[in-house]
Parts: C-alpha cells; sequence; structure tokens
C-alpha cells in the first residue's frame, strides 16, 4: 500500500501576481497527477488554497491548513513577503514549505525547501556574462520593491568593484507604465546594457516601448541590450511577436533545454495545459518540488517531518533542466546556471551553462566577487571547548 | 568617515558562549552556514577560551552576575530571553552590538552579525576620531604658548608663528603639538640658563 501524503498547494491564482502563480501551482499539480497515477509507493492527497496576493489570507490560509487540517508540507508561494508572513506558523508547526520560485535569498530555514534559484545561481551568473563581454556601462530599471532593491545591490558591487559604471537607477511603482521619461533618459545615456527588475505589466510595456524609442540606426537588442534575472516564457508571450525577441535572461531551467526529461515535461505540459503555453521556471521548479517531496517521503517511508528532512538532505532527482541536488546544509538546490537569449517564437535559445550543477549560496559567502579583507581559512569548522 | 557595511562573514571566527540547547545549535549551524568558524563554550564548565582569538562574541544575557565586564573591543551579541531589567543591564554595559531575541531562529542572525560589525566598526571610528579630537585639545595651550613665544622671539604675526611651527612638524613628520612643547620646554630651559634675563624682563 502507498504510503498517503497530505499535501497542500498555496499558490494566488487570483490577484495581482495570478499569471505566474497559475504556472507554478500548475507545475506542482503535474507532479503530484504522475505520481499519483504512477502506482509507486507514494501517493499525495492534495487539497489547495488561494489567498488571492493578500498577505493576510497567506496568514489565514496558513493557520487553517496547519492548525486545522494539520497538514505538514506545503508547496506553495510566489513573492518573498508571503514567505515572510507564514514562515513562523510553519515554525511553529513544525511543517515544511516547499519554495519553489527564484528569489533574492538571504535566508535558510530548516521549515523551507527552496528549489527555485538563488542569487548566486541567477544574478552572480549575469554579471559575469556582462563582464565578459565588455560591458561597462548600466543602467538600472525596477519595479520598487526587495527583489531589484537586493539584485541591483549585488551587481552595483560587482560592476563597480570591476570598473564598471552605473550611469542611471530608477524603481518605479509596480504595475506603473509611465515610461516615457525613463525610456527618453536611458536612450540619451546610451548604456551598453539594461538591467531590468520590473516585474509583470511595467515589465512587458518596458520591452515594447524601448524598442519602440530607439533612433534610427539603432538596433536595440544589439545596441542596448536588456538583461534581467526573471524573464521567462508566459513574460515573451505577453511582451508580444514585435519586442519578446534579443532579451538576455539569466535562469536554471529555459523551456529550450536538451534533456529527455525535458522533452517528457513539456509534452505532457502541452497536453494538460494548451492553454498555458510552455512552461516556466517558477514552473519547472514547482513541478521539481513535489517529485523531490515524493522521493524524500519514499526513501523516509513515511511523510514525518524528522524523517524526511533526513531524506531531502543531499538527495538528487533528474529533473526537467538536469539534476536537481538539495544540499544538506541549507536546503537550497545545486542546478546548472544558464544564460538565454529570447526568440521572436517566445523561447530562448541557451548561449552559456555552467559545466555542473551550481552549489547553492543563499548569503553569497563563496562568491569570489564579495570576499572582504580577512584572510581565507577552510571551510567553516566547529569546535567545543570544555 | 562612514566605514562600510560588513556583509561577508566568510572566515571570521566567532565565541559562542552558551548553554547547550537547541537554540545554540541552530545559532551554531547559521553561523557556519555563514562561512563563519564556530567555538562554542557552556559558562557552567568554567572555560573561557581568550577573546583575543575571536572576531565575534555571543554571550548568554540571561546567565551570569558578573557586572560590568571590561570593555572587549570586538563585537559583542547577546542571546536574550528574559527581558528583566537586571538582564538587560548587562547587554547595556556590556555595550552588545548587536542582540537575538530567544528562542533562536535562523532568521535575524545575519542581521545581527552586519549590524554588529558595522556598529563596532563605527564605534572604532568614533573613538579614533575622539582620540585625535583630545590630542588636539590637550595641545591647545602649548601651541599658544609657542605661538606666543614666538611672536616674542622672532617678531612674528600669529599667522606667521603658527605657519613656522606647522612647517617644522609637517618636515619631521611629526603633530604640531608635539613642535610646539619641544619649544616651549626649550625656551624654558634657556630661560633657566639665563636667570638674569628672566629677572630682568620681570623688573
Amino acid at each position: 500500500m502507498a504510503i498517503t501524503v497530505p499535501v497542500c498547494l498555496l499558490f494566488s491564482r487570483s490577484g495581482s501576481y495570478a499569471a505566474v502563480s497559475e504556472h507554478m501551482r500548475a507545475g506542482a499539480r503535474l507532479a503530484i497527477d504522475e505520481i499519483n497515477t504512477s502506482g509507486g509507493p507514494v501517493a499525495f492527497e492534495p487539497t489547495e488554497a488561494d489567498p488571492g496576493g493578500e498577505p493576510r489570507a497567506y496568514i489565514d490560509a496558513a493557520r487553517d491548513i496547519l492548525d486545522n487540517q494539520k497538514i505538514k508540507h506545503v508547496i506553495g508561494c510566489y513573492t518573498s513577503s508571503s514567505r515572510k508572513d507564514v514562515l513562523p506558523y510553519f515554525e511553529k508547526h513544525d511543517a515544511l514549505l516547499w519554495y519553489p520560485s527564484h528569489y533574492e535569498g538571504f535566508e535558510t530555514s530548516a521549515n523551507v525547501i527552496y528549489t527555485g534559484a538563488a542569487p548566486n545561481q541567477h544574478v552572480m551568473p549575469l554579471a559575469r556574462y556582462v563582464l565578459a563581454r565588455g560591458w561597462r556601462r548600466a543602467y538600472f530599471i525596477g519595479s520598487n520593491y526587495i527583489w531589484a532593491w537586493e539584485n541591483n545591490r549585488i551587481l552595483r558591487d560587482v560592476l563597480t568593484s570591476a570598473d564598471s559604471e552605473i550611469v542611471g537607477e530608477r524603481y518605479l511603482p509596480v504595475g506603473d507604465t509611465d515610461l516615457d521619461a525613463v525610456i527618453r533618459q536611458i536612450v540619451d545615456l546610451r548604456p551598453d546594457f539594461v538591467f531590468n527588475t520590473l516585474i509583470g505589466e511595467s515589465a512587458y510595456a518596458f520591452y515594447r516601448r524601448f524598442r519602440d524609442a530607439m533612433p534610427e540606426g539603432l538596433d536595440q537588442a544589439q545596441d542596448m541590450p536588456v538583461v534581467s534575472c526573471s524573464l521567462a516564457e508566459p513574460e515573451l508571450a505577453s511582451i508580444g511577436p514585435d519586442a519578446c525577441d534579443g532579451h538576455l535572461s539569466s535562469s536554471v531551467y529555459f523551456s529550450t533545454v536538451k534533456t529527455r526529461e525535458n522533452q517528457r515535461f513539456k509534452a505532457i505540459w502541452r497536453d494538460r495545459y494548451p492553454e498555458l503555453g510552455l512552461p516556466s521556471a517558477d514552473a519547472e521548479a514547482s513541478y521539481v518540488a513535489a517529485h523531490v517531496l515524493a522521493r524524500a517521503v519514499e526513501i523516509a517511508g513515511e511523510p514525518g517531518l524528522a524523517a524526511v528532512r533526513e531524506a531531502v538532505a543531499g538527495l538528487s532527482i533528474a529533473a526537467p533542466q538536469g539534476p536537481v541536488t538539495i544540499d544538506p546544509d541549507n536546503h537550497h538546490a545545486a542546478m546548472r546556471t544558464r544564460i538565454g537569449r529570447s526568440t521572436r517564437e517566445g523561447t530562448f535559445e541557451i548561449l552559456t551553462e555552467s559545466v555542473s550543477p551550481v552549489k547553492p549560496d543563499p548569503y553569497l559567502v563563496w562568491e569570489e566577487e564579495f570576499r572582504q579583507q580577512r584572510p581565507t581559512r577552510s571551510a567553516p569548522k566547529l569546535r567545543i571547548v570544555r | 568617515m562612514t566605514p562600510p557595511v560588513v556583509r561577508n562573514f566568510r572566515g571570521a571566527h566567532a565565541l559562542v558562549c552558551h548553554a547547550d540547547d537547541g537554540g545554540r545549535a541552530t545559532l551554531a549551524a547559521t553561523l557556519q552556514q555563514l562561512g563563519l568558524e564556530v567555538t562554542l563554550c557552556d559558562p557552567a564548565d568554567g572555560a573561557k577560551p581568550p577573546i583575543t582569538n575571536f572576531d565575534v562574541v555571543f554571550f548568554d544575557a540571561d546567565d551570569g552576575i558578573d557586572g560590568a565586564a571590561e570593555p572587549l573591543d570586538i563585537p559583542l551579541i547577546a542571546l536574550i530571553g528574559v527581558e528583566a531589567p537586571s538582564r538587560l543591564a548587562r547587554v547595556v554595559k556590556r555595550r552588545a552590538a548587536a542582540y537575538i531575541i530567544k528562542p533562536v531562529r535562523s532568521s535575524g542572525i545575519y542581521t545581527a552579525l552586519v549590524v554588529a560589525f558595522s556598529e563596532h566598526a563605527r564605534r572604532k571610528a568614533e573613538a579614533d576620531e575622539r582620540a585625535a579630537l583630545s590630542r588636539r585639545l590637550a595641545g591647545r595651550r602649548p601651541i599658544v604658548k609657542a605661538i606666543l613665544h614666538l611672536m616674542r622671539r622672532d617678531g612674528l604675526d600669529d599667522d606667521a608663528a603658527f605657519q613656522s611651527l606647522r612647517t617644522d612638524a609637517m618636515r619631521r613628520r611629526v603633530p604640531v603639538e608635539d613642535v610646539a612643547r619641544e619649544l616651549i620646554e626649550q625656551a624654558d630651559d634657556d630661560d633657566q640658563t639665563a636667570p638674569e634675563t628672566r629677572n630682568a624682563k620681570r623688573m
């Protein structure tokens, strides 16, 4: 008889970031149904909650899931603020949140498994890529919240210590599409590239109008490329065919990754969700989260927290993006990093990828660019004085 | 001048003085993830590793009754469980640069490190600045005396007298206060070797 695992999917399928949540929920659901119909040793009992993007509703949902339904495994959250809001409840009930989105890092918790990319797996590879291309003058544009602030801080630190220059930096309210003035300024300053941390409607409008604003003789993708850590296939569809090509994105997954698992994943995704287009990185991370959970329960032989936590440390699965291994120390995932260039067809051409999976480093402790004055010692040691 | 904000603690050495419990284990594990080397000590064991070997010390505010220990020249982070005034007084007297409220969670530790290192660096910078100011303040009287002396001896105005002191200090690469003190001592010695002159002046 299969081991039954009650699991709740906590995604805002309504509200301001419904589109990306819908993708993530679809990825998790796909894996759950796959596991349940496989006749394998684990069977999920899924429930769902939709907080509608409202902070208050996340807390109510967490209380209901953990307190009333006594569920111990939750796959969900997209924004960092929603994760931070529900985390104390997961600690109190000793439950696990399987968090499947790339994010800005600087967190580890014994009650969270992170299957999205950490900053050393998205913004750092991007920083190295632009430096290697010799692009020295950057313009930063972003939505006014933590994702943009922290990614800009990291890229600024790396660029300025490499004799590069940030010629301008602007933040717009989330959802703002009043872009004419800032686009005029960028075109006048003529940076080597634009680092974009805008999200949602602001981002789509920016990509379209920035290209429209190019003076005669300038090719936007060639002369002022836009680079980001969050551009994925669904956004390309929202930008539309006239402006969706030629942008660079740093991600651990693109739908064009060539693995047998990805071929299969894309086929079942297309059959199941024809209306959702191609799967995004966060959809894949959600699919991975459910598979890692199932595999950990299988190894543990039970869905209990202590046993699953032990089983998940170092656990590796063959994901659509390639091998994904949960780091035993920080509960993030080792994954290959990639830089892709968007195409007119709404996919990405993969330009570079790391030769092997990159160990997650959520606090950027081990990145050479952030080494400070102190002498290096070997791996951290623990000593007890008596 | 504001010292830069320290964000990376790789290779730093932390001493954690706290009884062996779950909170200490969480703290040690998180510090190691942040790249620090960690030494644990339980105050109940009586072992006290020399503080000077460490870059940061975490101490248990709840435990112990020692009063104002001598101020330490490294960042201190208090682990606070009981918010009773007698406990908090120790935190204040020891000049903890940051604190963590128990139970220790993985979140909050990085914050405490960033704040403690930055706060400590700023205190150090301010203490250096204060020392420099005190030195200058203490040197004011000798400088005034030296200027008066030069004005009298060489017939200079005050600006020229000060400029002469400064030029001398810069040439010899010593503080201008030292030059002033030497000059006065020299002048006093000269006076003593020539008592008649002194007496003559007094008359």
